[in-house]
Parts: C-alpha cells; structure tokens; sequence
C-alpha cells in the first residue's frame, strides 16, 4: 500500500514536471520568436515602445543633416515654458506641442519614468524629479484617455518605496489618479539591440517595453561621467545592470534609447542640480530655474537642456552619439522651438 | 485563557483544551511570523519619531523572553523599559507552570509538528540527569553574564528561530517562489498573473531584490541538529538543552497551578508514553515534575481513569536529582570564569579583522555585553549589509553583527537597525545623527582600480558616494591607452576626513570578485577597543 502510493505520487510528479517543463520551453521558444520578430524592423515593430505614429507628427526623427528644419509642420519641435508653477509649465509646454492626445490615445497603457535615483532628500535638492511635474504629466495622460498611468524607477541608493515616499513623488502622483510601482526583479527581460553599436542586448524592464506610451520625465542635475543627467540617462533607470554602462557611457546610451524610446520627453528643470551630482544633498548646489523643457525628440530635449547649464549639445557625449544614430536632432538651430514665458 | 487550569471536569473537556492549546500554538506560530515580517519594513518605511506606540513594540516577542532580558541585564548593568515586559512571562509561569514552553514558543511548535520517529523500534534510554545540562547551560549563561560576556545567548531559543529565519529560512523560500516565478514568467499567457502575483508578495513578505546571508549552512546546521534530536526523544531540546527552559522549569516548580495525578491512578502507564516531555515519572509514587510539564495537557485526556487533574493550590516544591543544586553552580560558575576567562585573555580570541565593521553608532566594548544575538538588526537592515559575524569579530563576538559592504550597503536614509535592537546595542539614532556616524574608511587599490590601473573611464564610487560634498573626488589626468592614443581619465581618490564609510562604492564597484574600493576600520576604532 504504502509502496503502490509512492510510485503513484512519483508518477503524478514526474507527469507535473514533465508539463511545467514543456510550458517553460515553448515559453523560451515564443520568448525567441519575439525576439526575432522584433529585430529586423524596430521602428514600426508591435512592440516597439515608440509612439503611436500620427498623421500630424512632425519628421523629427531625420537625419540631423538634413538642410532646413521643417517649418510646414503646425507643432513647434520643442516647447519651452519658463517662470510658472510647475503643473501650469508643463500644461501650457505640451498644449503648445498639440496636447497630450497627439501622443496617449485612449486605452494606453502608459509609463512614466521619473528620475527617482536615490532616496536621501526631497525634491528640493534636486537629486529627483519634481513631484508636481509628474503628477501634471500623469494628470495630462489620464485626461487623454490612457487605460492606466504608471510611475516607476529603480534607485540606486535606498529601496525604491522609500525613494518613493521620500521624493514626494508618490503622494502626488497617487493623487493625480496615476499608479507608483516597485519594479519587480523578474520583469527584467534579455532583450535585443538591433540597432546597438556596442550594446547589443540587455536585461531591460519588461512593462517598459511593453507600454504603449512611455514619457521620460528626467531632472536636469550634474553628473560625475556624463557631466549632466538629463532624458537619455534617465533610461538607465529601466534596465537591470547600470554599472556596465560606464564603459562606453555615450554609446551606450545612445544604444540602449534607440531600443526604449521615450514617446515623449519633459524635462524638468524647476530646479537643478548644478554639482554633487546626481544624488546631490547641498541646498547651495541647487539653482531654481523654473523652467519645462517639452519635446517628443530626446536628442532635442537633451540639447536644449544642456545649455541651460551653459554647456553645448556636442559637450555630451551621449547627445552627440545618439544624433548620430539618428535617434534625434542636436542641432538647435534646426529645430522649431516654442518659448512660452509664464512669469 | 484566565481559568484554563480549572479543573477539566468543570469547564472544557481534556479534549478540548488539547484543541485549545493547538490553536494557541498555531496563532502564536503567526503571531511571530506577523511580528518578523512587519519589523523588517516598518522602520525604513517610516523613520522613527519616537512616538509610535506601534513601533516600540515591536520587538515583543524578545522581550517577553526572560531569559535574554535577564542576561542582557546583569551583562550591560542597565535596565531598560522594554526589557521589564519580559516579568509577564515569570508572572504567567509562576501561576500556570511552562506554558510558554506548551502553548507559545515558536521553537517548541516547530518541535512538536516535526517530531521525528525514533529509527529503532524503542526509543534509546536517555539518562535523567541529562535533564541538567539545561539549568548548567542557564547558570553558565547567568554567570557569564555577570562577567559582561553574552556569547552564549544564541542558545536561547527565541533568538534561535529568528535567527533562523532571517538567515536561512526566509531567503530560501523566497528563492524558491523567485524560481517559480521565473519559469511561468516565460511563458507569455501567465505574465500578466505572474506580474500581478508578483507585486502582491513583492516587497510586503518577500524582498524586491534577492537577500543573502553568509554561512547560511552554520545556521541551518544548527537548526537541523535542533531537530534531528526529536529522534532520540520528543523534545530533546525542550527537556534537555534549552537554557529559557531550565529557567521557566525553575520558576515551574513554584507555579500555583500543577499537573497532580490522583490516588486514582491505576499505573497503566498510558500517560508515560503521551508525555511529550517525560515530565510524568515514577519512583515508588506517580508523579509529574512540574519544572518539566509544559502543561500540554497530553496525559489528561490519555488518562482512562481520569486520575489527572490541574489544581490551583500552593504545593511544596520537590527537588529532583537533576535539577539545580549546589554542585552544578560551582560547576556552571567555573566554566563561566573559565570561558570569560580565557576570552579575554585573548587565547582563543582572534586578533581583530580590519573588515569588522559595525552597524552606525556602535561602540564596540559595550556591544559585546548588551547584544543579545538575535539577528533583528540584519533582518531589518533593508541592503543586507549587516551580516553576523562568524570569524570577524573573534569568538567572543560569534553572532554578533557586522557589515559587509560588498553584499550591502549602509543606506544614507536609513537608520533601522538602531531603531529595531530591542536592547539599544545599536544606538537608537536619528537619522540626522546616523548620517553623521563613521563606521569606516574607504581604501582605493589602485592595482585594480579600472582607471587607476586599466586607464578605463569608471566613475561608479563617486557617483554613488551619498555624502553632499562627495567623500570621492575625480582627478583629471591624461593616460595613454594600449592604442597609443593620449586621452582624458578621471581617477577616484578618497577625500578621508568626509568618507563615513557607508560603503555604497564598495558594494557597486564594477569590478569582479573583491572591490577596487573597500572599506576598512578607522584607525580610531583600534584605539578606543581593548585590542
């Protein structure tokens, strides 16, 4: 009896394993599949996380040697908004861009990527992102029709419920209706770089990818490697090993965007941080420039940004490697910039 | 639970207050559970402002165990309020007998879920004086205690299933759930449940990131060899080894309320073989030793007679052969000088290891004489970094904890381990003052430090260096590569006066195996220590 019941329940055991087993490998296979598919076209792929391409979205994506800017388009390139209250900013930037329906339509899922790199201080030392600025761009998208907004970032330094807190990002985004998730370590997926020219995979944040919309909202702060840390770092927050970037930190970076793609780009410099950087923790390091920087390129939005601190685009590396990549125009005298003084 | 110890008869049946005492074993068994995994996020979640009633008591569970309030006590010659709650465990065991040890102890629970059948056909014949290697493991501990000397608390029962839990059991679960989770994540139908699944268990029980604890074997041995003697004797460890035991037998044999088997006793024998403790013995007469009845209640609803009852009354204290007298305090007093002895006169201790570095505040004398080794700060600390101590801080200082940065790091917004440390070994900091503490240094080896030694462009350290004006400074030097091209390199250097030794470089530092960046104790630490 005893013997009869323990080769019974090898048996059921064995037949289990045997079905998980086979459920995981067509898992690999379909994860392999997806792959593939999504290699050979990025730029139009189902799974690409690029915005939904409209009939009215400005060619901002040429080459930067293109001769003219496209000056027959109705929406400016980029939207600058200076001297407001921080949701005002950021309404007012996106309005003049064509609102936030040109980018989120309705039934979205959309994710917001804050920088939220460590969970010391509060918004005002400028080491993350400030919280009414996300919550006005969760706000934005949740008015657009998005199914669900959710706010993510891994940080560095402190667990990320607690940068969370910390920040101030969470009670505000919670308030605007949007959702702040602790990023789960199982989500990080292998995942390739077709058009990576030193990067040519990594473990990126599954969802991430998955979104239907992802808007970059970075802080515009100093960095030790990359000098500034604005939309294109900001991505180093969605994949799973950071500290191999620094090798080749500009191309890197450059890779790794043209693989996540930001939909749209506000970066946020209500304050900046301009030493320390990036987890700061000196008020007299922090300058309040009040100023929404709005552009669905981020090669653009990171050019402009960067002169905010006095630098020129070709100062970064990563702003010179990514136009060069085609992933967006450095050169502001090429594009059609809106300036917006609310003060 | 006010008149449990009526007599059977009058109120529940033997029966029930066997059901009753299960279920008493299976809510405190969660109960602690309950209090292990809400202390593990309540103080990085919500820093510490001193008026959470919640948050002080927190510890609970160690404090209701006397015998580590006791110690620790006699050992740091303070008493603290938390450490007073520890008497309603006495009260309770002076009116009911060791019901702590029946109905409450997690380590006695586990024991009785799994006992573990005795191989042979009958069960070997343990000696009864072997019964006194728990009051001499007490009594060593209580004298050594006098002499400021704690090591010996990690016997206690209490910190034993904390310990093992933090350490051992909890990571292994959670690897095993991980790997579940990661075989279904493949597939792409189940993603959506998986992920949902996943957020549901991440980070409230299980950690968002994986945790590790060095020597988890050591730990699990232990435990294992806890339960691996069940097969000698139910409880092995309760009748014979446990220390909080020999001191709740002790305060048993006073208790108001004791197991008394009637005239009516038809020596069947019945309730000798129920006994999970043995406690039911004869010579000439049947009796029950109440220093060893952990009031489980077994015997009386064995008793076909109904011969056993559990009357309150004062009845006259009986000394057994094995118990506590004269020759097993001088015995217990010299092994306790002995061993003091011998620690501190450095013969069996180790020289101290420059990577012994504790948590933020700590001073490290007094550690020794106030830790009681329970483990709460290393289940609290959010990174991981406090680890205990194995060889580091010699063998006085067993168990005891340390950080190690290249597992965790010191997070500069937190401050939970002197928060949780139920007896303020970890001084109970503000964060403002934790920021502030110098746990140690940080040393560059410039041999495999990547821009130092391979003219590689790495600036991890100082990036994550959480001090305002930055401990590490890049300096901008030209290198020439192996190509031959002449190039800009910025190479970290320590600024050492700013560095609190939090060791974030440490634990980021790319490079593989050890760190190119390590931190060291500070040079003051050896002055202050007696080493």
């Amino acid at each position: 009896m005893n013997e009869l019941s323990r080769r019974h329940f090898l048996r059921i055991l064995a037949a289990s394993l045997g079905s998980l087993g086979g459920i995981y490998l067509s898992g690999c296979l379909n994860q392999d599949k997806l792959l593939l598919k999504s290699l050979p076209s990025d730029k139009i792929s189902p799974t690409s996380t690029s915005a939904p391409p409209t009939e009215t979205e400005p060619p901002t994506s040429v080459p930067e040697d293109t001769p003219a800017p496209s000056p027959t388009m109705t929406y400016p390139d980029l939207t600058v908004a200076r001297h407001g209250d921080p949701e005002v900013m950021v309404r007012k930037a996106v309005e003049a861009l064509g609102g936030m329906k040109r980018f989120v339509k309705s039934g979205d899922e959309v994710i917001v990527k804050p920088n939220i790199c460590v969970s010391y201080y509060n918004y005002k030392y400028a080491a993350t992102t400030n919280p009414w600025v996300v919550a006005a761009v969760v706000k934005l998208a949740l008015e657009a029709g998005a199914k669900r907004v959710r706010v993510l970032d891994f940080p560095f330094g402190g667990s990320a419920e607690q940068a969370y807190n910390v920040s101030g990002i969470k009670s505000e985004v919670q308030k605007a209706g949007g959702k702040m998730v602790v990023m789960a370590n199982l989500k990080y997926v292998e995942t390739a770089i077709p058009q990576g020219q030193d990067l040519k995979s990594c473990r990126i944040y599954d969802d991430v990818l998955k979104a239907d919309v992802l808007i970059n909202v970075p802080i515009a702060k100093h960095h030790g490697l990359a000098r500034l840390t604005l939309a294109m770092k900001n991505m180093m927050g969605v994949i799973y090993d950071r500290p191999m970037m620094h090798a080749n930190l500009g191309q890197r970076l450059a890779d790794l965007n043209s693989r996540v793609k930001s939909s749209l780009v506000v970066v946020d410099a209500v304050r900046m941080l301009m030493n320390h950087g990036p987890a700061g923790g000196n008020l007299s390091d922090v300058k309040k420039a009040d100023t929404i920087i709005v552009s669905p390129d981020i090669v653009a939005a990171d050019s402009y940004a960067a002169t905010l601190f006095g630098l020129q685009p070709n100062d970064l590396s990563y702003i010179k490697k990514g136009a060069n990549m085609g992933l967006g125009v450095k050169n502001l005298d090429q594009l059609k910039i809106e300036e917006i003084n609310l003060g | 639970m006010a008149n449990k110890s009526e007599k059977p008869r009058s109120g529940l049946s033997p029966e029930q207050w066997l059901k009753l005492r299960k279920y008493s074993q299976v809510l405190f068994m969660i109960l602690f559970l309950v209090f292990f995994l809400w202390s593990r996020r309540e103080f990085y979640l919500y820093p510490a402002d001193g008026t959470s009633i919640k948050q002080k008591l927190i510890n609970l569970p160690l404090q209701l165990d006397p015998l580590v309030m006791l110690a620790q006590v006699i050992a740091s010659r303070t008493i603290l309020a938390g450490s007073l709650l520890a008497l309603i465990t006495v009260i309770l065991t002076l009116i009911f007998g060791r019901v702590w040890c029946g109905w409450f102890c997690p380590l006695g629970t586990l024991l009785d879920w799994f006992p573990i059948r005795s191989w042979k056909k009958k069960e070997p014949q343990i000696p009864e004086w072997l019964r006194g290697i728990k009051y001499i493991l007490l009594l060593v501990i209580l004298f050594a205690a006098v002499l400021s000397n704690l090591s010996l608390l990690f016997f206690d029962p209490i910190t034993v299933f904390y310990r093992t839990l933090t350490a051992v059991i909890w990571p292994a679960l959670d690897q095993i759930v991980t790997g579940i989770e990661m075989a279904l994540y493949r597939v792409p139908l189940l993603q959506p449940v998986i992920g949902g699944f996943d957020s549901l268990i991440r980070p409230s029980i299980f950690p968002s990131r994986p945790v590790f604890y060095r020597f988890g074997g050591l730990f699990l041995g232990f435990f294992l060899s806890i339960f691996a003697l069940n097969a000698l004797a139910p409880r092995f460890w309760c009748r014979y080894l446990c220390p909080l035991g020999g001191m709740l037998g002790f305060l048993g044999k006073f208790s108001l309320i004791q197991c008394e088997i009637a005239e009516a006793c038809t020596l069947c024998g019945s309730c000798f073989s129920e006994c999970p403790t043995g406690a039911i013995q004869t010579n000439e007469v049947v009796f029950c030793d109440p220093g060893e009845c952990t009031m489980c209640m077994a015997c009386a609803e064995d008793c076909p007679g109904g011969a056993i009852s559990y009357p309150a009354r004062i009845a006259k204290v009986i000394q057994q052969p094995y118990d506590i007298e004269r020759r097993k305090m001088l015995i217990s007093l010299g092994t306790a000088a002995l061993g003091v002895g011998l620690l501190e006169s450095n013969l069996v201790s180790d020289i101290r290891s420059p990577k012994q570095i504790r948590p933020p505040g700590v001073i490290n004398d007094q550690l020794l004489s106030t830790c009681i080794r329970c483990g709460e700060c290393s289940t609290v600390c959010p990174t991981n970094a406090i680890q205990l101590a194995v060889t580091e801080a010699g063998v006085e200082g067993f168990w005891t904890p340390i950080l190690v940065p290249r597992i965790g790091y010191c997070d500069y917004s937190c401050h939970a381990c002197g928060q949780v440390c139920p007896v303020e070994a970890i001084p109970p900091l503000s964060l403002e003052e934790k920021r502030k503490q110098v746990i140690g240094k940080a040393h560059i080896d410039q041999n495999r430090c990547l821009p130092w030694a391979e003219g590689e462009h790495c600036i991890v350290c100082e990036e994550m260096c959480p001090i305002p004006e930055k401990a590490i400074y890049l300096e901008e030097t030209q290198v020439i590569t192996s190509e031959g091209e002449e190039i800009t390199i910025q190479r970290p250097v320590v600024i050492h006066n700013l560095c609190t030794g939090c060791g974030i470089c440490e634990n980021k530092c790319p490079v593989s195996g050890e760190a190119a960046i390590q931190i060291r104790l500070h040079q003051r630490h050896f002055r202050n220590s007696k080493f």
